[in-house]
């Protein structure tokens, strides 16, 4: 059978399918679907599609957002980097005969670790506050100077703009402002900061983003190479 | 390995192309908040790439594929801040609908901006709005069949548009 005779009743199956027939209508058409399996398999069809309309919100059928366009830098720099801390790895698991080196580095996230690189420049620290906000990283690293301590500061997670203040806490509680900066998103560079206090004589990092307070104690045993800290009991 | 896997970074870079602005536009409206949406396209970039290996286009699409581990980067997210229901620290909250209703809102909201001005119009006004034809067909100075046939043709772009972009019953 052509379909072209099917024509009128075809543009009225869209109003069919979203009950927007008469009465009338919708005995006529029905009586025509009865008798054409064609209607009938394209009413389908169409019904199938006028369901999923309620789970859309017609105040969003304009242009959608669009990624920023360093997003795709990001995640290439991110990806590169990552490849080649990589196959540094496999180099060193090849020089030192490590088997099962890959479980090493499940570790448990946010727990605050320290790792003493003991390389050039003294030990430093790498510094993960936990108890955050769900969504929120803040991380550092910080290395001894003559002038006291660099301070490498990553944030992630907080409102773009967020104004951020350092401290680092010395002996008695006394905090010393290693200074501030804004996080934006799309910047995934650490803020470099300093503070004229002593890494080994530090306490805490301090960081406040807008308007909460972050403190991360820091590890002071393991951290310092020859000054064993001379306050131990004050916090 | 299984050809067409995501190994290199041109691949992941051809794949960004592809689907990061589909992905991103899921997302955001996901989690209701652009920075987490970024930080969550990333994530299932890196995590696509870490698995590259593991993806066959044998058995499912790049699209498919990419939007399955997105699902895992927003559930995790959303399961990080159900763990912490008092933080309410600005750009940290953001609403996070049970993420399969969200996709298939989504994918339907995508599907409606992709077919034509006139088809979405009937649509809206006759359906979402709930307007009679013959005053939408005297707004837009038509007959009132023509904005039954609209509609009619309006679904069908609606349908063919969802085949293409993958979407499964």
């Amino acid at each position: 059978m052509k379909t072209d005779g099917c024509r009128h009743w075809k543009e009225e199956l869209g109003a069919y399918a979203l009950g927007h027939l008469s009465g009338e209508e919708r005995a006529a058409l029905e009586a025509h679907l009865e008798g054409c399996p064609a209607c009938r398999a394209e009413a389908d069809s169409l019904f199938a599609v006028s369901r999923l309309l309620p789970h859309a919100d017609p105040e969003r059928f304009g242009p959608a957002p669009q990624p920023p366009a360093e997003l795709g830098r990001r995640i290439a720099a991110t990806i590169g980097s990552e490849r080649r801390s990589k196959r540094r790895q496999r180099r060193l698991r090849l020089g030192l005969g490590f088997a099962g080196a890959a479980t090493a580095t499940a570790m448990a996230v946010l727990a605050i670790f320290v790792l003493s690189s003991g390389s050039d420049g003294g030990p430093e620290q790498h510094v993960a506050f936990r108890d955050l906000p769900s969504g929120v990283r803040i991380a550092a690293t910080l290395e001894p100077q003559a002038f006291g301590t660099e301070i490498h500061m990553y944030v992630k997670g907080v409102s773009s703009g967020t104004l951020c203040r350092v401290y680092m806490r010395g002996p008695g509680g006394d905090d010393v402002s290693a200074g501030t900066f804004r996080y934006r998103w799309g910047a995934d560079e650490s803020a470099v900061l300093s503070a004229a206090l002593d890494l080994s004589r530090a306490e805490a990092l301090v960081v406040h983003a807008g308007k909460r307070t972050f403190v991360a104690p820091l590890d002071r045993g393991e951290a310092t190479d020859s000054n064993t800290p001379q306050e131990e009991e004050s916090t | 390995m299984p050809s067409g896997a995501l190994t290199d970074e041109r691949d992941v870079r051809e794949a960004y192309s592809a689907h990061a602005s589909e992905l991103y536009g899921f997302a955001v409206r996901s989690l209701g908040d652009s920075g987490l949406a970024e930080e969550a396209v990333q994530e299932t970039f890196l995590r696509a790439w870490r698995a590259g290996e593991r993806f066959d286009p044998q058995i499912g699409s790049l699209r498919t594929w990419l939007f399955a581990i997105l699902r895992n980067v927003v559930i995790d997210l959303g399961r990080a801040r159900a763990a912490r229901p008092t933080v309410s620290d600005e750009g940290i909250e953001a609403s996070i609908e049970p993420f399969d209703e969200a996709l298939l809102s989504w994918q339907i909201e995508e599907a409606m901006r992709r077919i034509g001005d006139q088809h979405r119009r009937v649509l809206v006004e006759t359906y979402y709005r709930g307007r009679p034809y013959a005053e939408v067909a005297d707004e837009l100075g038509v007959p009132e069949g023509t904005v039954k046939s609209r509609v009619y043709y309006g679904l069908r772009a609606l349908r063919v548009v969802l085949e293409e972009m993958g979407y499964e019953d």
